[in-house]
């Protein structure tokens, strides 16, 4: 599943709301779109956070806002609680609404909880850098000044 | 944006969540990752119930006839059609200075309509 990825490797926000915040200003959004997307992907936080592993979480939803997938990985140093448990390595993804369902979000879905469950999710926590990241989620990372 | 065309917007994503939590592969996958999909369903759900109550009751009943009829009350507006029954849209329309500054509804099948950035 090669799908292209925004990155930011050094997240500087404290909290959840601000650390989603900041990995959605990656995309090339309006500030209003970026608004709309955060407030769902935090209710679906609130609802319940999306921690896949110790130290990874995985805020995620279908929007009608996007036409394509986006997503973008992200990383903490200090960790950002999330709000108890201390986040290090954030997966994001906004999947588009289409006539044909739900099927593709369920296959992103499908495809990360695999690579988690073997070894990925250690391997992501101690990757270096947002390449090698992007290479352990078999991602393609995009081109952008966050990568460098 | 219109607020009310805001929380439109937010209530047809909130919609999709609460279905795709409810959709069975998607419930397992969600699972597998170590997630309680039924238990975030009822707090989504009462989330829902917040928002819509923001919602102008006029827009809020005809969003509610619009999703059950249609499966999908809230569309954008792609290349000047209306992206749920994709007639074009009138010229005053598209023209119009005052897109998503109001509460627009597609002409043909009267379903919300936003545009794009
Ligand atoms: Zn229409």
């Amino acid at each position: 599943m090669k799908r292209p990825v925004f990155s930011d490797w050094n997240i500087k926000s404290v909290n959840r709301k601000a650390a989603i915040a900041e990995l959605l200003k990656l995309f090339p959004f309006q500030s209003n779109t970026q608004d709309l997307l955060l407030t769902a992907l935090e209710t679906r936080e609130q609802a319940e956070p999306t921690i896949v592993h110790k130290g990874i979480a995985m805020p995620h939803c279908r929007s009608i806002l996007v036409d394509d997938f986006m997503i973008a990985i992200g990383k903490s140093e200090k960790g950002i609680p999330w709000p108890e448990e201390k986040v290090k390595v954030i997966i994001l993804f906004i999947t588009p609404v289409k006539p044909s369902g739900p099927d593709e979000h369920m296959k992103l879905i499908r495809h990360l909880a695999k690579l988690l469950r073997m070894d990925g999710a250690e391997k992501l926590l101690s990757a270096d850098s947002p390449i090698e990241a992007a290479s352990i989620l078999k991602f393609t990372l995009q081109e952008s000044k966050q990568n460098e | 944006m219109n607020k009310d065309l805001e929380r439109l917007i937010s209530l047809h994503d909130l919609d999709v969540m609460i279905s795709d939590l409810q959709n069975k592969d998607i419930q397992k996958q969600e699972k597998k990752l170590g997630l309680s999909p039924a238990a975030a369903v009822e707090e989504l759900k009462k989330m829902r119930g917040e928002l819509a109550l923001l919602i102008a009751r006029r827009s809020r009943d005809m969003y509610d006839q619009l999703a059950s009829h249609y499966g999908n009350a809230v569309v954008p507006v792609i290349h000047e059609r209306c992206s749920g029954c994709f007639t074009q849209l009138p010229t005053a329309f598209v023209a119009s200075p005052d897109r998503n500054k109001q509460v627009e509804t597609c002409p043909a099948c009267g379903r919300f309509i936003y545009w794009c950035d």
